[in-house]
């Protein structure tokens, strides 16, 4: 299902007004929680205030608990998603830098903001730093340039890195968090002499750490499903679906659905872009192979009304492009048998049909037949077509750009 | 706000925003995009010059930016929660032992460098470290201990700023 706007299933004019929306909510909840306050934010490295850390820590938990069920129930799907790209170097210095800027500076990007509307003016002069330091970024990009693209290991995933399953991952995190928000409050609870940064109420927390490990341990005991979901089989299924030959189509069934129900099947040429423009079949519309891994393909072929059938002039190089597919999670795919070549063999060879009176051979040929007549060139070009052969159409999906 | 209660809050919008629009939270992203656009409009040539200004130049304006809409956002929200709980005052938060000068000479500095190390790390507390922790991403739990480990290692040398 979600996420909803990368997906296309709710427009993406939209986009901007959620944008907004969530920006309303992140300001007035960091406001509250006192995040305007420099003197608290820096709290964190002197041990006399750990609202950064019970903050930052129980929003981490909240969402990445709330994504790995969001997930495992379906409702979102992770390749649609803005995962921060991993390049080493500039991680790791960009984050030391910004460590200095936050205990110089007492403030961090967002923050700052949330403080400088409220009449901070120390939140001001840093957001004027910020100003400051990007267009130094920019104007000397070149020399930061082989430490911002250093060393690209790809968008991973940290459960990956560290070879744990990412349910384990979630356990420990949320295991860490209880015991840092344990020893941090008894530090803070001892620092008495900064009580007056201290000014927030004190609210039971048996029953949200008592439902937070509930979900850790959940989490933890859930049959492990497959990373990428989208209706992708697993590796047996797979093996039993290729053996078997229940993904193929034969050429009369085929050619039945062309002439009497168009609607039926969604032919979809898979050989080049100059053999499809020299001949297809009548609907059929053009994916090239390589594109079968695309994401918008997966999603135009998953919400077709009709069966999707690939075909090629013969069968292996569909059966590939039906590998692709299935591997990729679109479901319910078949693949014409024998291609254009078997088909066409089938319906233009010439019989000579013995005498019977057997209804179903009878009707066998009266089917034959009239295929002939249909696809004999004079007769096909004269027909007006049901369905103008079309293009697959220009990626509903949204490249999600992300970062900060 | 009690901060677990404000932490709970904080990580559903975070989950939500993924569900919604497929991206995280973030701030310094619409400073960049602001200083693009200033670059672009004050001096073309030298916009042109770096890549890094360039994207001035791209057809979609960098101010058309979900993050820019996100942070007019975080502004107005801010500015009603301090609102009603009667915090707008001008001040300027400081620990006791050092001049309000002093003070805003460092928040400056301390400004530069995180403009510096967002560009550099991708994405600031917020947009590297929180929103990548919520998709178990491993630049983002990078980026958060390289951030909170040298703020540790270092705060020794500047805690006359604050205690």
């Amino acid at each position: 299902m979600g996420p909803l706007i990368p997906q296309g299933i709710i427009s993406g004019e939209l986009n901007f007004f959620f944008a907004f929306i969530i920006g309303l909510a992140f300001g007035f909840i960091l406001e509250q929680a006192g995040f305007s306050t420099s003197r608290k934010l820096a709290g964190v490295f002197y041990g006399y205030d750990f609202v950064v850390l019970k903050v930052f820590f129980t929003a981490g938990i909240t969402a990445a608990t709330a994504m790995f069920f969001m997930k495992y129930l379906g409702w979102i799907d992770f390749n649609f998603l803005y995962i921060n790209p991993l390049y080493v170097w500039s991680a790791i210095i960009g984050g030391v830098i910004m460590g200095v800027g936050f205990i110089m500076g007492g403030f961090c990007p967002g923050t700052s903001f949330a403080a400088a509307v409220i009449g901070k003016i120390d939140a001001i002069v840093f957001i004027a730093g910020m100003f400051l330091g990007i267009f130094i970024f920019g104007t000397f990009y070149p020399t930061f340039e082989p430490i911002h693209l250093g060393h690209f290991l790809g968008n991973v995933f940290i459960h990956d890195t560290l070879g744990i399953k990412q349910s384990w991952f979630l356990f420990f995190l949320i295991f860490m968090a209880l015991i840092a928000f344990a020893v941090t409050q008894k530090i803070e609870n001892n620092a008495s002499r900064f009580k007056e940064l201290l000014y927030a109420e004190k609210v039971n927390l048996r029953w949200p750490t008592f439902f937070i490990i509930v979900l850790a341990l959940t989490a933890v005991i859930i049959p492990q499903k497959r990373a990428s979901f989208v209706y992708e089989p697993t590796a047996t299924a797979l093996h039993k679906e290729i053996l078997s030959s229940d993904r193929y189509v034969k050429y009369d069934k085929a050619a039945f659905s062309i002439i009497n129900k168009p609607g039926d099947m969604q032919f979809i040429d898979v050989r080049s872009r100059e053999a499809f423009e020299n001949f297809h079949l009548p609907g059929a519309i053009h994916i090239p192979l390589h594109k079968f891994t695309d994401k918008n393909v997966k999603v135009f072929i998953n919400e077709l009304n009709a069966t999707p059938v690939l075909y090629a002039n013969a069968s292996p190089l569909a059966d590939k492009a039906w590998f692709f597919a299935r591997r990729s999670g679109i479901k319910n795919v078949k693949v014409l048998e024998g291609g254009l070549n078997h088909f066409f063999d089938k319906i233009f060879t010439e019989h000579q049909w013995e005498e019977t009176t057997d209804i179903e051979v009878l009707s066998y040929m009266r089917f034959i037949n009239r295929a002939r007549d249909y696809f004999l060139k004079d007769h096909y070009e004269s027909i007006p077509s049901k369905k103008e052969p079309h293009e697959l159409p220009t990626p509903q999906t949204r490249e999600i750009a992300g970062g900060c | 706000m009690n901060p677990y209660l404000a932490g709970f809050l904080l990580g559903l919008v975070l989950a939500l925003t993924f569900f919604i629009s497929g991206r995280g939270l973030g701030a310094s992203g619409a400073i960049k995009s602001t200083v693009i656009t200033i670059v672009g409009q004050v001096s073309p040539e030298k916009a042109q010059a770096s890549s890094f200004f360039a994207e001035y130049f791209s057809p979609i304006s960098p101010m058309r930016s979900w993050l820019v809409f996100e942070v007019l956002g975080l502004l107005t929200g801010a500015f009603l929660s301090g609102f009603l709980s009667g915090r707008l005052k001008l001040k300027v938060d400081k620990g006791p032992n050092i001049k309000i000068r002093t003070r805003l000479f460092f928040a400056l500095a301390g400004g530069i460098l995180f403009g510096i190390g967002s560009q550099l790390g991708r994405g600031c507390t917020s947009g590297a470290a929180l929103s990548g922790m919520a998709i178990f991403s491993t630049g983002g739990f990078l980026t958060m201990m390289a951030i909170f480990g040298t703020g540790y290692v270092i705060a020794y040398f500047f805690r006359k700023l604050w205690i």
